[in-house]
């Protein structure tokens, strides 16, 4: 977990020093506290704040939406959300999308064991920090219906079906529908689209 | 006022009006305000300071300073009280005026000042019951009046403190109503006439960049799962306009005081939702660095 969030001034420190000897009055606490309870306490990033995880969250969602599974199989039951490494993302799939659908396909969302082992979902999300278990993943997946999404650099030549970019400080997402048709799956022209890049 | 002022002011009056046949007003103003009658002492000395034998006197005016100053001292607060403070900052501020000799001046300086103070005290007051507005009515009332007394008097200080924690309430509204966007503007504004005293006021522009970062955060988090694609994105260059603006605040606060940790922290954070994964992870280093002490 990424470690993320400040609070406002603690500048204030010197703040109170002043007016406590300024104006020898109780006032200088009352008004301060509101301030030091939100003083900057380094944390852990929180899921609330890690914005890259929220957004990746939301992509996620409407990729599912925008691509269609052509194995009939993968039609039925649950549409399964796997995820290897972001805690925070999982923590946001689970909050914000774990009780909506894919079609009249209920949304499962599955955090993952940090092994190449994987099993069959519709979407699997490796985070950075676990890729030296895709060369495995790839060769594990090649030819199951499962639509692998990364974020680092290169992830369409190795085998990745959707990528997460970082262009002009905004987060987007790159294509390989040659790796779509791979794992028997078919992007809609709406995602294609609005992608930062299609590897046909 | 201490006994032995009272005392003074007592006697210099009395020996001045012995030869007077009928008791002055100024003499019974000084009686009734010793025996804790304010009110008449009040009606009193209002009277005296019109007669001509007093309305140039330093020790009339010092006795209706002291006379509203316990009055004030004696309500509880709003613009009566207000009304009341204002005539004995003006008493004392004629006492001064008139006292050639510089005999009350002590005694003047220190019920002004302690008036003036009461201005600020009440200001602080005025924000932690999240009556902005009074708070900079009352801050601005302070600064008038330590200015009338010493217009060389610098409050480059107690400027900067009270805008910090004016931007701190506005922020800690906007806080509580994130649609109300007056408040984030409030806050800027705050922060920035800091920032106009004192462009390295470390506190500004830490809390600007807070406040922008967290305002870049907030429109993230409101997205909602009915959101498309271009939607989010939108809302990312929205954000992404606040995360720019954050970052050259924090990184002067950074420049300001490269040990504290809550900066090295905020840049990791905003590097991160600009999505410079590098930047990020150098200052999440630099932060792991230093020691939790630093903190404080």
């Amino acid at each position: 977990m990424r470690i993320i969030w400040f609070g406002t001034g603690s500048v204030m420190g010197v703040f109170k020093a002043k007016i406590q000897a300024m104006v020898g009055a109780p006032y200088w606490r009352v008004l301060l506290l509101p301030v030091l309870l939100c003083a900057a306490v380094p944390q852990q990033r929180d899921a609330e704040k890690d914005t890259t995880a929220i957004l990746q969250a939301n992509y996620m969602y409407n990729i599912a939406k925008l691509v269609e599974w052509k194995d009939p199989a993968m039609r039925n039951g649950n549409f399964i959300i796997g995820v290897i490494g972001s805690a925070n993302l999982y923590q946001e799939l689970i909050k914000q999308y774990s009780t909506r659908t894919i079609g009249k396909q209920p949304i499962e969302v599955r955090k993952l064991p940090r092994t190449a082992d994987v099993e069959r979902c519709h979407l699997l999300f490796v985070g950075q920090s676990d890729v030296a278990l895709l060369p495995e993943i790839y060769r594990n997946l090649a030819k199951s219906p499962t639509l692998v999404v990364t974020e680092y650099d290169g992830a369409l030549d190795d085998g990745a079906v959707v990528n997460f970019v970082r262009v002009n400080n905004l987060l987007k997402y790159e294509l390989s529908l040659a790796n779509a048709s791979k794992h028997d799956v078919v992007v809609g022209l709406t995602l294609r689209n609005l992608a930062h890049r299609v590897e046909e | 006022m201490t006994m032995m002022r009272l005392l003074a002011i007592a006697i210099t009056a009395l020996l001045g009006l012995a030869a007077q046949a009928q008791p002055d007003l100024l003499v019974e103003a000084l009686r009734s305000y010793q025996a804790g009658e304010l009110m008449k002492a009040r009606l009193l000395v209002d009277e005296a300071v019109q007669t001509p034998a007093h309305a140039q006197d330093a020790e009339a005016w010092l006795l209706r300073g002291f006379i509203y100053k316990d009055l004030f001292k004696g309500m509880p607060g709003g613009e009566k009280a207000d009304e009341v403070r204002d005539e004995a900052l003006n008493s004392l501020m004629n006492s001064l005026n008139l006292d050639e000799a510089g005999t009350y001046v002590d005694n003047a300086v220190q019920a002004y000042d302690f008036l003036a103070r009461s201005c600020f005290n009440d200001a602080a007051k005025a924000l932690n019951e999240q009556r902005e507005d009074r708070a900079v009515e009352l801050f601005t009332k302070y600064k008038a009046a330590v200015l009338r007394r010493e217009p060389q008097t610098s409050l480059k200080a107690r400027e900067t403190e009270f805008y910090n924690a004016l931007g701190t309430a506005y922020t800690k509204r906007f806080n509580q109503q994130r649609q109300d966007t007056s408040w984030f503007l409030k806050a800027t504004e705050a922060y920035g006439h800091v920032l106009g005293i004192e462009p390295d006021n470390y506190g500004a522009n830490y809390n600007l960049a807070t406040l922008h970062y967290n305002r870049g955060v907030y429109n993230i988090r409101a997205i909602k799962a009915e959101d498309d694609i271009p939607t989010i994105q939108q809302i990312q260059e929205v954000s992404r306009t606040y995360f720019q603006q954050a970052l050259p605040y924090m990184l002067k606060a950074h420049e300001l005081d490269p040990t504290r940790r809550e900066t090295l922290l905020g840049l990791e954070g905003i590097y991160y939702s600009l999505q410079d994964q590098d930047s990020s992870e150098r200052y999440r280093q630099l932060f792991e660095l230093l020691p939790p002490q630093n903190d404080n």
